[in-house]
């Protein structure tokens, strides 16, 4: 609500009405107004004053709300703050389960160092000296070996996609193959002394099919003979 | 002449392996092969096309191309390494990571100093050959497509790479790629697909020659980089190509088997304007073709159905001769099958595993002997053949070589990692198999195994061309001594032959050398004078004690251990001459035996004919029918005598893998036809013809 250094003229009321602020201290007032001149109705007139709201007391409700909105924010903050050093904790804890214990940590930091400083003292002592240390594998106090695991897996998965490929391209769909029995059939056939077909000539070819066939066969002459007898 | 009771074994269920790549050093004129499951043969083309080296391949080791850079073969898969071989060992040297996933094309430059290396990820990885390795150098610039085939400029300049639906240039210096050419895809159903370019090559007047899963062979002007011609070739692939030394003739390989040839003529005799044009077509194959090597005079081939054939050019070499006759070469040149002769046992050698059978019986209880049977008939089988161990290898490497004691009680193998022994007992109801664990450490990086006759010692053949001896006990095995020579030959020992008696064993190795060592005194006895081809098959004869060796250009020769001299009967059969039937056969004899009831008899067998050469007959003149078996049978028996020769060969069995006399002086013949074979391998293309 602003407060006019003036008393509002009714110029100003009608300003405000147009602009449709609809100040609702101004409603209120108007509305009280309305209320009392149910009762006070001939005594009513549109040159009464609104309430007298001071400077301090709207400036102090201004300080008010900012601080509240400062207050907010700054609880905000300390909120977020404390999630995020929750979070953090958790992960160190994390962390730390997924590591080492500490005395095995020391255990392996001396003794490379202590590797060293041999290396060194030899160094030392002669002058020409190739220190040769195995890669990959370090001799620890206790029994612990450290080597590389021969991870294949990758180049085995590309492989097999790779062979898929060659595979898909020769003998996939599109590549009219016909087989191995088909065209030795056709050599006999055409060849100078003629003879059957290979799944006849040979005894052993297609054992299996055969077998399946000869099943077939007599279960159709079973059926076939069943309606007749 | 003896009658034998043949024990006909065709339940060796031997499968070759397809041919995946070939490469041609024309300085040593060797070719090396590289098969499908990882293997690597050396064929040497000077001397007879005899298989000289074998390095066993391992599970997962894929070849996809094979390169010679001087005298060093390399080669690269889809594991995606790039491993150099070394030849004196039969063993990988070394493998390298190209860090590219899975290599399809290596290819050398002309110089020998850069090998190039195409990769699944785009890159055409460059490496430079050093001395005792090979170094990364760099990549070129990255495409989006896996780079399938390569093939420099023979200056070093460019490279042209065939990738998928494209070729693209590369200039070697930058590194970046100058040109692309866009490659036509198929018609109809294949428009869809994406055309591979199997194969490029690049030719010195900047032609560059491509064939692709279409069907056609292109031609292209590699400088302005446009298309010259199309030829569409096959309804299939075209697989590989290959360019002659000197650029005027250009063969590809179809997935139907066929082979067409291009050459560079022009279209009218003398006019100077020059074509590619299609001249030959040669249908050598049943299935895929894919690998080809052009030489000068022949075109090499190789593919699905795993045989090599050599067919010569006809207008390079003089019609019906030797040189002019095409080669196949479908069986392996050494041994498979090891037989126990005391116990009657047959080892069969597979890549991952060995087989060990015990044979048939037919009639315990001979009611009339061998003699009054007539030939060819078949006798009825009493108690079949069984397998009784089938022995898996462990870990993933190949089997190189594998023995059996005559024995029968201890069997042996060897992969490119270890060696490994084992103790058998086998009674009638009851097999046991005993490995034994500590074996020394002399053993190792062995080429070749073998027993010796009473089954005491064990025999392997070394790096460095030397021969470890190994004292076998009740169960477990000593090491005795290194034999060597003092020739300074480190090829690899490929035959190894001991004496009946134990006295002596006699080895070859491929530089054509043939030592005899003495096992008495463990040092060397003698060397058989050398001779220019590469041995085959040696053995030392029981009583005589005479070496007998065969040759890979088919020259036999005896050698008289005692005198250190040839025989007689040797000299006279330089003298007078081989026959030419016997010179003109093409596979090699790969086993000798002995009869011990006829001292006089040497058998040998190659994989069409088993023939036994007696000693004490004419040896059969240049005129003379050579195959005369079954003349002979007609004529009433005076005539005979006067009309037979040394040589009787039989040709009854086919295809022969290995020939082995038994103790009860029963043979037995393991055979493997081809037709088996084929019925096995991957499906060939449908081929529709008329009145089919």
């Amino acid at each position: 609500m602003m407060s006019l250094p003036w008393d509002p003229t009714e110029r100003d009321n009608m300003a405000n009405k147009q602009r449709g602020e609809g100040t609702s201290v101004e409603k209120k007032a108007e509305n009280k107004k309305g209320a009392d001149d149910f009762n006070l109705a001939l005594d009513s007139s549109d040159d009464e004053a609104p309430e007298e709201v001071t400077f301090e007391d709207s400036k102090a409700r201004a300080v008010e709300s900012l601080k509240l909105a400062l207050d907010t924010a700054r609880r905000e903050k300390e909120l977020l703050k404390e999630k995020r050093r929750k979070r953090q904790e958790f992960f160190q804890e994390q962390k730390k389960k997924k590591l080492l214990s500490a005395d095995l940590l020391e255990e392996i930091d001396s003794v490379p160092s202590k590797k060293q400083k041999q290396a060194e003292d030899k160094d030392e002592e002669e002058e020409k000296r190739k220190t040769k240390k195995p890669t990959g594998v370090r001799n620890l106090k206790g029994s612990y070996t450290v080597s590389t695991v021969t991870d294949r897996g990758q180049s085995d998965y590309q492989r097999q996609a790779a062979e898929d490929f060659i595979q898909s391209r020769l003998y996939g769909p599109g590549s009219c193959r016909s087989s191995n029995n088909e065209m030795l059939s056709l050599q006999n056939k055409t060849r100078a002394d003629k003879s059957a077909a290979v799944q006849f000539v040979k005894k052993d070819w297609a054992c299996k099919e055969k077998a399946k066939a000869e099943k077939l066969k007599k279960r159709w002459i079973h059926k076939q003979q069943i309606p007749t007898s | 002449m003896g009658e034998f009771k043949v024990h006909r074994v065709r339940f060796f269920d031997y499968m070759p392996s397809a041919i995946r790549s070939m490469a041609f050093n024309s300085h040593t004129e060797r070719l090396a092969v590289a098969r499908a499951d990882g293997a690597v043969e050396i064929f040497n083309f000077a001397d007879n096309y005899f298989q000289e080296k074998v390095i066993a391949g391992r599970d997962g080791r894929s070849i996809e191309a094979l390169c010679w850079v001087g005298c060093r073969l390399f080669s690269a898969g889809l594991d995606g390494e790039i491993t150099e071989y070394d030849l004196e060992n039969l063993r990988p040297r070394y493998s390298i990571e190209a860090y590219g996933g899975p290599i399809w094309t290596i290819s050398g430059n002309s110089e020998g100093t850069l090998l190039a290396a195409g990769c699944e990820d785009g890159t055409v990885k460059m490496f430079e050959v050093l001395e005792d390795r090979i170094q990364f150098q760099r990549n070129l610039s990255r495409q989006k497509g896996r780079i399938i085939s390569l093939s420099w400029h023979p200056s070093g300049a460019q490279i042209a790479a065939g990738m998928m639906d494209m070729i693209r240039i590369f200039d070697s210096e930058t590194g970046h790629a100058t040109h692309r050419l866009l490659v036509d895809r198929g018609v109809g159903a294949s428009k869809s697909r994406e055309v591979v370019v199997w194969s490029v090559a690049c030719l010195n007047d900047h032609t560059i020659i491509s064939g692709d899963s279409a069907g056609k062979v292109q031609i292209w002007d590699g400088l302005t980089g446009t298309l010259i011609r199309t030829h569409l070739v096959t309804k299939w692939d075209v697989l590989v190509l290959a360019v002659s030394q000197d650029e005027s003739s250009v063969i590809a390989g179809t997935s139907e088997g066929t082979i067409v040839q291009f050459q560079f003529i022009s279209s009218t005799v003398g006019q100077q304007d020059k074509l590619w044009v299609r001249t030959r077509t040669f249908k050598n194959h049943s299935h895929d073709v894919r690998a080809l090597v052009h030489t000068d005079s022949a075109v090499i081939s190789g593919g699905m159905d795993t045989q090599l054939v050599v067919r010569p050019l006809l207008d390079k070499v003089e019609k019906n001769t030797q040189e002019s006759a095409l080669r196949k070469i479908a069986f392996p040149h050494r041994n498979l099958v090891s037989c126990a002769k005391k116990a009657g046992l047959l080892l069969f050698q597979f890549p991952d595993h060995l087989e060990l059978w015990r044979l048939g019986e037919s009639d315990r209880n001979e009611t009339f002997p061998v003699k009054t049977r007539t030939p060819g008939e078949s006798l009825p089988v009493k108690r079949k053949p069984e397998k009784l161990i089938q022995l898996k290898t462990k870990g993933e490497d190949h089997i190189c070589c594998s023995a059996l004691s005559p024995c029968g009680s201890w069997l042996s193998y060897a992969t490119v990692a270890a060696v490994r022994l084992y103790r058998l007992q086998i009674s009638s109801n009851n097999i046991s198999i005993q490995k034994v664990s500590k074996l020394p450490r002399e053993l190792k990086s062995v080429h070749q195994l073998c027993f010796s006759s009473d089954s005491c010692r064990l025999f392997a053949s070394s790096s460095f061309s030397s021969v470890v001896v190994v004292a076998l006990d009740q169960t477990d095995c000593k090491y005795l001594h290194t034999l060597k020579h003092k020739s300074g030959s480190r090829q690899p020992i490929h035959i190894l032959s001991p004496s009946e008696d134990g006295q002596w064993l006699a080895t070859a190795n491929t530089d054509c050398e043939i030592h005899v060592f003495n096992l008495r005194k463990m040092k060397l006895h003698c060397s058989v004078p050398a001779y220019s081809s590469c041995p085959t098959a040696v053995s030392i004869h029981p009583t005589t004690g005479n070496l007998v060796s065969v040759h890979a250009d088919q020259q036999i020769f005896e050698f008289s251990l005692k005198q250190k001299e040839y025989s007689e009967w040797s000299r006279q059969l330089q003298r007078q001459g081989l026959h030419p039937l016997w010179l003109q056969r093409d596979t090699p004899v790969t086993s000798i035996a002995f009869n011990p009831n006829n001292p006089a008899h040497i058998m040998l067998h190659d994989v069409f004919m088993f023939c036994i050469i007696d000693q004490s007959l004419p040896l059969p003149e240049a005129k003379t029918k050579f195959y005369n078996q079954m003349i002979l049978r007609s004529l009433p028996e005076p005539q005979r005598l006067r009309e037979s020769h040394a040589f009787k060969t039989c040709k009854n069995f086919q295809h022969l893998l290995s020939v082995n006399l038994l103790e009860d002086l029963s043979l037995v013949v393991v055979e493997r036809p081809l037709v088996d074979i084929v019925a096995q391998l991957p499906a060939p293309v449908r081929q529709k013809k008329f009145a089919t």
